[in-house]
């Protein structure tokens, strides 16, 4: 930099541009670098990456403690023993009901929904006595085995480290509105050790719009977080993916069947939530204390029964069932007993997650279709194990609705882009199935249940939006050229009833004058000057068709009329909206 | 007042003051509490680790116990799991799929090892179980392939038996599916590699016989029999490799050699039997006197007509432009001939008559099967004979 300092004119010269001195000291001052490093917006992508060490930090000792619970509760060993599987869930379960109800009322349910609520409720705030009380229980609860598993808390656990330290830092009302989620996806990428997958669910069904900075600050803490959890827990997948090939198109007949059963798995599991939880909420308050205890016990007696894979997270049955070594008859019995168990876990109100049951449903149900069908039709190529991961994404989609992430999951599981055919297949009959046959998801199922209104993310996807076009009307009357003299103009003008009327600017752009202004100027002997000389407003903005029709609220009460002009050439009209014809459009919109 | 202070304070520093009075000390505070609870957790990480490699170890030496004791189904249950502790241990795995190959649970058996051979691919064992379930389920191209790789494959120890072992079991398959050429050329490399260890040459020359490869063969058998000249099986192997390449008298050696070894030898009893017709039958065989040539002559067209009485031969077109003759009409007419008087008279008439029984003994195997007996030692001698 060329800097020269003339101190009797106080001002510096840099690459030939002045400055005065003041000036530029002050922008160039350690404070104004500081200033600039703690605006805002840059501080708050700082947070975002300690949100997300943090977070990994808490979900690593969350992980641990599912572990130590399991192994002090249930055994070392592979195979459980008839005692501690009818004993461990049990007693959790009524140190759980206690817990739950005397000291962490909020850390019932999976945690999406309370995220949620603080987000669109809350400006960001989660107790941290919710993030301590969802650890502990979620921990016993996972750990004795209850058919829940930890993704879910270690989203809430996440939001709620975030949410604290957003309000140490006194964040700003926006700020700490958003810091919840950045949380949420920290937490929920350690916890499945996918963090294109988390970021996508956070945004597709917590935040539910894009931009650039939310993008930013949770993509960062994400992935900070899966380097923290793969640095102490390594960075092996959750199970062993199999070899996956899709040799013939003709089997994407057999995924879409696997679609078809899993979208309707979906609604019998759905269903049977939003049924028996407020049944089982709206029995005497001391039933409370003994509801996760029962379901605990039951889930002991199944897996006495010989379904001991239904207790806990699976994630190790998961893989099991990729590698064939279950029969398909078998499989279909697990993702039976499976969803029993997961009901009778959640609806009791022990704290735990869906997302792990969801996966073990959808893997045993894909394995139980591609066995199926590997038996009456030798020929398909597709191994089990290919159909139990394609099933995964299966019940992602038809049960958390999440289509996006659904897809994305099984690829960053898999690491394999061939499934990407399958899974895309299957998964979209099972959301249009699920979607058909159940329209509320389950996630804003429960907050109604819970008396929350959040705005649900898939009816904001699913919701018609107005568009200038359907305000638009054609042009009636004459539209003039700012080259027109003025005389010409009121001659075409004679026969309009319109007062206002639009100008074509030249080389581009429009205006609008009105019948009584060109008569005064022709009154003052402007015959003879052009149109555009004339004109009051030199330029007025326009429209085009795919507008949103809210974009023209900002412009049809300043201007009595807004050209609509095509996108590819802006000098022609397409047509005109009104204040009016805006708001009665949205008034039969209104009115359905 | 103090509200006055605080816009007061808020105006000298500007927008950002008093953020910049609080956020950099609270960042200070906050990467010193993430430092902390990072060293937390990598003490509690530690405890963990140890505590889950320690019940990982204490299964797994049950499950390799069980394993030695055939014991598949609770070794199955026991590194399972240790396999709780330690997803990805390799030597977990291993072990695991070994038991479940003992179990005849190859599909899943299958997915451990494709998984670590995905990690390591030149592990040894790895592929020698994976090329074991290829053959299992008759994917005999991926069997030769994890074969050829379990041979060139690292072992952590025993590296040459085991790379031996893999290659013996190359060589069965592909005897198997008869690809005779291959076989041959891992044969030669497997013996190069064996050295003059008797019975691992004794193996190869039998292997060299089913590969038909008996020049080979008979080198193998003649290295064992260097360490033990008494070595049964070599002695007849080396018999049964001189007999196929027509070296009789080498033939008769070592058979007789072998039955005065092991008398109760009865193929090796046959095939001498066999040898010594071919070798008392030849008439062109050196250092034999004229009326033991003429004898021979005689008894073998005899035996070709006794074979013309069991064998109906087709009738075959003339030479020349004349009516078909037969082989038997052929033996017919010359017949009348064929004397010991005629033979000493017409030194020519022998080899006809030999060409004649030759032919008879070469077309009668074609359509009859393989003779027995002096049919079989004149087929013999008419293949030594060939083209001479």
């Amino acid at each position: 930099m060329d800097l020269e300092s003339n101190p009797e004119t106080d001002v510096l010269v840099e690459n030939g541009r002045t400055h005065a001195a003041s000036v530029w000291i002050h922008q160039h001052s350690p404070r104004a670098f500081l200033r600039s490093a703690f605006r805002e917006d840059r501080f708050f992508l700082i947070l975002s990456v300690f949100i997300g060490v943090l977070s990994g930090l808490a979900v690593v000792c969350f992980r641990f403690a599912i572990d130590w619970s399991r192994l002090y509760l249930l055994g070392t060993g592979a195979v459980l023993t008839p005692v501690r599987m009818l004993l461990a869930p049990s007693l959790s379960g009524l140190v759980i009901a206690v817990l739950v109800i005397h000291f962490f009322p909020t850390s019932r349910g999976s945690g999406v929904n309370q995220t949620k609520a603080a987000l669109y409720i809350f400006n960001g705030d989660i107790p941290i006595r919710t993030a301590i009380g969802k650890f502990v229980t979620a921990a016993l609860a996972i750990g004795s085995g209850h058919s829940l598993g930890p993704e879910d808390p270690s989203l809430q656990i996440g939001a709620c480290l975030a949410s604290l330290l957003g309000r140490k830092m006194q964040l700003s009302r926006d700020r700490m509105r958003l810091i919840a989620p950045v949380g949420a996806a920290a937490g929920l990428a350690a916890a499945f050790n996918a963090p294109i997958s988390a970021v996508l669910f956070v945004i597709e069904e917590v935040i539910g719009r894009w931009t650039a900075g939310i993008l930013g600050s949770v993509v960062l803490s994400a992935v900070s977080s899966v380097v923290v959890m793969r640095w102490f827990l390594g960075s092996e997948s959750l199970f062993r993916i199999p070899a996956v090939e899709l040799k013939n198109p003709t089997e994407l007949i057999a995924y879409a069947v696997l679609g078809v059963v899993g979208g309707l798995a979906s609604v019998v599991f759905a269903s049977g939530i939003t049924t028996l939880r407020p049944k089982c909420k709206a029995l005497p308050l001391w039933t409370q204390y003994f509801q996760p205890a029962i379901a605990g016990l039951l889930i002991g007696i199944i897996a006495m029964m010989g379904a001991p894979q239904v207790m806990g997270a699976g994630y190790e049955y998961i893989d099991q069932a990729m590698h064939g070594q279950f029969t398909w008859q078998f499989l279909a019995i697990l993702a039976g007993v499976k969803i029993v168990a997961t009901l009778l876990s959640f609806v009791s109100g022990t704290p735990g997650g869906m997302f792990a049951p969801t996966l073990f449903i959808g893997a045993m149900l894909g394995g139980a279709v591609g066995g199926a069908q590997h038996f009456f039709f030798p020929h398909l190529t597709g191994s089990v194990g290919t159909y139990a991961l394609v099933g995964m994404g299966v019940l992602f989609a038809g049960f958390l609705r999440a289509p996006m992430t659904s897809v994305f999951m099984v690829l960053e599981v898999s690491g394999n882009y061939s499934i990407i055919v399958p899974v895309i297949v299957a998964n979209t009959f099972a959301y249009v199935i699920s979607r058909g046959l159940q329209p509320i998801a389950i996630f804003d199922l429960l907050t109604r249940q819970d008396g929350l209104e959040l705005p649900s993310m898939e009816e904001l996807r699913e919701e018609d939006v107005l568009r200038v076009e359907d305000a638009m009307q054609p042009v009636e009357g004459p539209v003039l050229d700012a080259n027109d003299k003025l005389e010409k103009a009121l001659m075409e003008l004679d026969h309009s009833e319109n007062e206002d009327v639009l100008v074509r600017l030249s080389p581009s752009g429009w205006s609008t004058v009105t019948k009584e202004h060109l008569r005064q100027m022709a009154a003052q002997g402007k015959s003879q000057e052009n149109v555009g000389s004339l004109l009051l407003n030199p330029r007025i903005p326009h429209l085009h068709p795919d507008h949103p029709l809210e974009t023209a609220l900002r412009y049809v009460d300043r201007w009595p009329i807004v050209p609509v002009v095509s996108r590819a050439d802006f000098r022609k009209l397409e047509g005109v909206v009104t204040q009016r014809h805006v708001l009665e459009r949205y008034r039969e919109f209104g009115e359905g | 007042m103090r509200e006055q202070e605080k816009s007061m304070a808020t105006g000298r520093f500007g927008r950002y003051g008093f953020y910049l009075r609080q956020r950099p000390a609270l960042l200070v505070l906050l990467s010193i509490i993430t430092i902390a609870f990072f060293l937390a957790v990598t003490g509690l990480s530690r405890a963990h680790e140890a505590q889950r490699q320690a019940l990982g170890n204490r299964w797994f030496n049950r499950g390799v116990a069980d394993l030695n004791a055939k014991r598949y189904d609770a070794a199955v249950t026991e590194f399972r799991s240790a396999l709780l502790y330690s997803q990805d241990d390799y030597s977990y795995q291993l072990n695991l799929a070994e038991a479940l190959i003992g179990l005849k649970h190859t599909a899943e058996a299958s997915a451990y090892l494709l998984n670590l051979w995905d990690r390591e691919p030149e592990n040894g064992l790895v592929n020698l179980e994976l090329a074991r379930i290829a053959v299992q389920r008759g994917e005999i191209d991926q069997a030769v392939r994890y074969y050829h790789d379990a041979v060139y494959a690292a072992w952590p120890r025993d590296q040459e038996s085991n790379r031996r072992q893999a290659r013996l079991e190359l060589i069965n398959l592909l005897l198997r599916i008869k690809d005779l050429g291959d076989a041959q050329g891992e044969l030669i490399a497997l013996a190069a590699n064996v050295g003059e260890d008797p019975a691992q040459q004794d193996t190869i020359g039998d292997l060299f016989v089913r590969a038909g490869d008996y020049e080979h063969a008979l080198g193998s058998y003649r290295i064992a029999l260097r360490a033990d000249r008494r070595n049964v099986a070599a002695l007849a192997g080396a018999g049964h490799a001189a007999f196929q390449l027509g070296q009789y008298p080498l033939a008769q050696h070592y058979l007789q050699q072998a039955i005065a070894a092991s008398p109760g030898d009865t193929q090796s009893a046959q095939l001498l039997q066999t040898v010594d017709m071919v070798l008392r039958m030849d008439p062109f065989r050196r250092q034999i006197s004229a009326a033991d040539r003429d004898k021979a002559v005689v008894d073998a067209f005899k035996s070709a007509g006794q074979r013309l009485n069991s064998c109906t031969l087709p009738v075959a077109s003339s030479p020349g432009a004349g009516p078909p003759i037969s082989l038997n009409d052929e033996w017919f007419a010359m017949k009348p001939h064929i004397s010991m008087a005629e033979l000493r008279r017409d030194p020519d008439l022998a080899e006809k008559a030999m060409d004649l029984v030759f032919r008879i003994e070469r077309q009668s195997s074609i359509v009859c099967g393989t003779p027995a007996g002096a049919d079989l030692a004149l087929l013999l001698i008419s293949k030594l004979h060939e083209g001479s």
